[in-house]
């Protein structure tokens, strides 16, 4: 759960911004959105055969949020933004080794984590179609989806030391359906003229992509049984 | 997660994300817009859509 939405851009669509601005932000934005997802899979993959230290990915995975709360708010608008953002998404793949090898050490791991792949880009493609086809405005939900957000964060830290089954669960849960209402809400937000970055829309929508997938493998790992 | 430091750990990043996230959503709830109720209703279709897939999914695995 790193979604940082501190933006400098009107929340709101602005007249004037023409179709030709809009469709360039969204064809960059899931252009660069599927670079940053290959890249984050093959990080993943070379952590998870490596299987370094449980510490190192925790650093690897502060590091990314250093970068996306720090840095990108200074190069957003320039060239270099896009290396932040691939070093965010490398990073980030990176913190992943370790759960994934996790899982795969199941007896039925690889299925699992494939399934949980699977989910996420069926889940992902819908919402984003839905919206992309029938260009409905989704801004209504901000103050819902961040107050969740902040709910969820809540429960989560008092997890980390209770440590409770069901509440992880539960917020694995509670995680699906604010990334999903996420992914309803930025790809709106792009469509509609709310965002014009597509540095910003692209680290968004990987945020929204990669907690929905981490929720979603917990949770197929709590339903398979093994 | 056996290191009660490593949890401290965790624990101040999430506050911290938290405190980053607390003014943007003040703004959305004071300045966002509001849906209407078939709004609303769209929206819950779509997230119990994904709930029931969800669930087919735990099911298949």
């Amino acid at each position: 759960m790193q979604k940082d939405v501190l933006q400098k851009t009107s929340p709101f669509p602005t007249t004037g911004d023409s179709a030709l601005q809009t469709n360039k932000v969204l064809r960059n934005t899931y252009a660069l959105l599927a670079a940053t997802l290959i890249f984050s899979a093959v990080t993943a993959a070379i952590s998870a055969w490596i299987d370094p230290p449980r510490m190192l990915a925790l650093v690897a995975t502060f590091g990314a949020l250093g970068l996306i709360w720090f840095v990108l708010p200074k190069v957003q608008d320039s060239a270099a933004g896009i290396g932040v953002v691939f070093l965010f998404t490398g990073l980030l793949g990176f913190g992943l080794g370790p759960m994934l090898a996790h899982y795969a050490s199941f007896p039925n791991g690889a299925t699992t984590i494939a399934t949980a792949m699977g989910g996420t880009g069926a889940i992902f493609l819908a919402l984003s179609g839905y919206v992309l086809t029938t260009k409905k405005d989704f801004s209504f939900m901000g103050g819902f989806l961040f107050v969740g957000l902040l709910v969820v964060i809540g429960f989560m830290v008092v997890n980390i030391f209770l440590n409770i089954p069901a509440m992880s669960m539960m917020i694995s849960a509670a995680i699906v359906l604010l990334m999903s209402g996420l992914i309803l809400f930025d790809t709106s937000r792009i469509i509609n003229g709310g965002e014009t970055n597509y540095l910003r829309a692209t680290t968004s929508m990987f945020l929204n992509i990669l907690n929905l997938f981490t929720s979603l493998l917990h949770l197929l790992g709590i339903g398979n049984s093994d | 997660m056996d290191n009660i430091w490593v949890k401290i750990g965790m624990a101040a990043v999430f506050v911290f994300m938290a405190w980053r996230l607390f003014p943007a959503a003040k703004h959305w709830l004071e300045h966002g817009p509001r849906g209407s109720s078939k709004e609303w209703l769209n929206v819950s279709i779509l997230l119990a859509a994904v709930v029931l897939f969800v669930a087919f999914l735990m099911s298949v695995v």
